[in-house]
């Protein structure tokens, strides 16, 4: 299959919004070692060259179905963009310290074109008044009040964290118990986590990052992800020419034409919205602080209650 | 340039609502139409011949307008120094409507634009970031576009 160079070739060179840039340094596909990079993420594409002051792109990673982990390697400050079909690739880089890691991480858990529509239909309904969260809808009163307060106390939980932790406590979850000696990594990508130093979830390891990579591999519909609780519709798996055709109006009236996706690493499902989708993945957190604490710490328990609120 | 094919491949796959069989032609001098399966996923566009499962290629839905050349007829122009246009015939005017909408619709930079726009004016409604419930407002991707930084302590200001 050909990509029209040029057009992707301009879109990566042009003034529009860069996300995020950086060194990093990747893996390459046959050889072992780490080369680095400069980076260029604008959008769902991350662009890449030899060097910031290079004119011409050597390449583009679309980051279309993939997920953002940490993972196990020689180098420090190690994450990797995973596919996890069959026949398709992981990406391995390393940043140069922890920020830089963390910091990247974030930034391309939410670069997916999903993500983004997601949260712009959400802001939609809030626009229009839809949404339960919305201040401007006239009948809001005490519901509204009370529904802002309560996701207001998750607030500070970005979608990254969330989704973090979100992955890490499948499967890889029982394994824990048996690493309590090593102390482990949860990158913290709080806004404000400068607020809170004795944040209980900042401890080193590279067990997490393994824990990460096994659930990774036995539960591919559990991915670092944005996502809404899976569908029970199967991916599908059909040829291109197969795909339904849809005599109704295909673009809502309303809103942003949102093509609906369906692999087994993301499921869009047709009810849930960005806040819903937020606010489930808010009390998962909760649960698995607690759970960590109890089983990380011998002796301590901590109250729901008492959790740092990010 | 490189870039990641199978992953490319892959995402042609996934269902989508705007596919259809549309006449096509290339950007350069001497292409003529050809009938070609076209479909939009995400910011990309694919097509293939008929009955190939693996799409002849892909365009990037960004830095590009959409023109209405005639009632069943649009084009993508890319916004490059040569200004690369790609035509499609359509079977009616709705189709060539959907197409069109759904073409710009799909681009990331519009979409972006988008929700700042709602973000800009949620804000100015109701005195709160939307964004701040879900803590990414100071995420560079959603930052207001003339360099201006919503404050999320800025609730006051009405």
């Amino acid at each position: 299959m050909k990509i029209d160079e040029k057009v992707v070739s301009y879109f990566g060179l042009c003034n529009s919004p860069v996300d995020k840039e950086g060194y990093l340094s990747k893996k390459g596909e046959l050889k072992t070692s780490y080369q680095k990079r400069w980076f260029v993420l604008k959008g769902n594409l991350l662009f890449y060259k030899d060097r910031q002051a290079d004119r011409d792109l050597i390449g583009v990673i679309v980051l279309e179905g993939c997920t953002v982990q940490l993972c196990e390697s020689e180098e420090n400050f190690a994450f990797s963009l995973v596919w996890s079909e069959p026949g398709l690739r992981t990406y391995k880089f390393a940043a140069e310290d922890q920020v830089s890691q963390e910091s990247w991480i974030k930034a391309l858990l939410s670069a997916s074109h999903s993500y983004l529509a997601l949260l712009l239909l959400d802001m939609e309904k809030k626009y229009r008044g839809e949404s339960p969260s919305d201040l401007i809808s006239a009948g809001g009163g005490m519901t509204a009040t009370f529904v802002l307060e309560s996701s207001c106390e998750r607030r500070c939980i970005t979608a990254s964290s969330l989704h973090n932790t979100h992955h890490v406590r499948c499967d890889a979850f029982d394994g824990f118990s048996s690493e309590r000696g090593k102390s482990f990594t949860m990158p913290n990508f709080s806004t404000t986590a400068a607020d809170q130093p004795g944040a209980c979830l900042s401890q080193r390891t590279s067990a997490l990052s393994l824990y990460m990579s096994q659930a990774a591999g036995a539960r591919p519909s559990q991915l670092l992800q944005p996502q809404a609780v899976p569908s029970s519709r199967a991916a599908s798996k059909k040829s291109p020419k197969l795909w339904p055709k849809r005599s109704a109006n295909t673009v809502p009236a309303s809103g942003a034409a949102l093509p609906t996706m369906e692999w087994s690493g993301f499921r869009l499902g047709t009810q849930e919205d960005f806040s819903k989708l937020h606010e489930d993945f808010g009390k998962e957190v909760k649960d698995l602080i607690v759970d960590w604490s109890r089983r990380g710490r011998a002796g301590e328990v901590v109250q729901r209650d008492n959790l740092i609120d990010f | 340039m490189r870039f990641n094919e199978k992953e490319l491949v892959f995402l042609s796959r996934q269902p989508s609502e705007m596919a259809a069989e549309l006449g096509m032609r290339g950007p350069k001098k001497g292409d003529v139409v050809k009938r070609r399966l076209v479909k939009l996923v995400v910011n990309f566009l694919f097509y293939f011949r008929p009955d190939e499962e693996e799409p002849v290629g892909a365009l990037l839905l960004e830095q590009c307008r959409v023109e209405r050349d005639d009632s069943q007829t649009f084009s993508i122009v890319f916004l490059d120094e040569a200004e690369r246009r790609y035509l499609f015939e359509c079977d009616s005017e709705e189709e060539c409507g959907k197409w069109i909408d759904s073409i710009i619709k799909a681009s990331y930079e519009f979409m972006r634009r988008n929700l700042i726009f709602y973000r800009t004016e949620i804000h100015r409604l109701t005195g709160k970031d939307p964004l701040e419930q879900y803590g990414i407002s100071d995420e560079t991707r959603f930052q207001v576009s003339n360099g201006l930084q919503l404050m999320p302590r800025d609730t006051s200001s009405l």
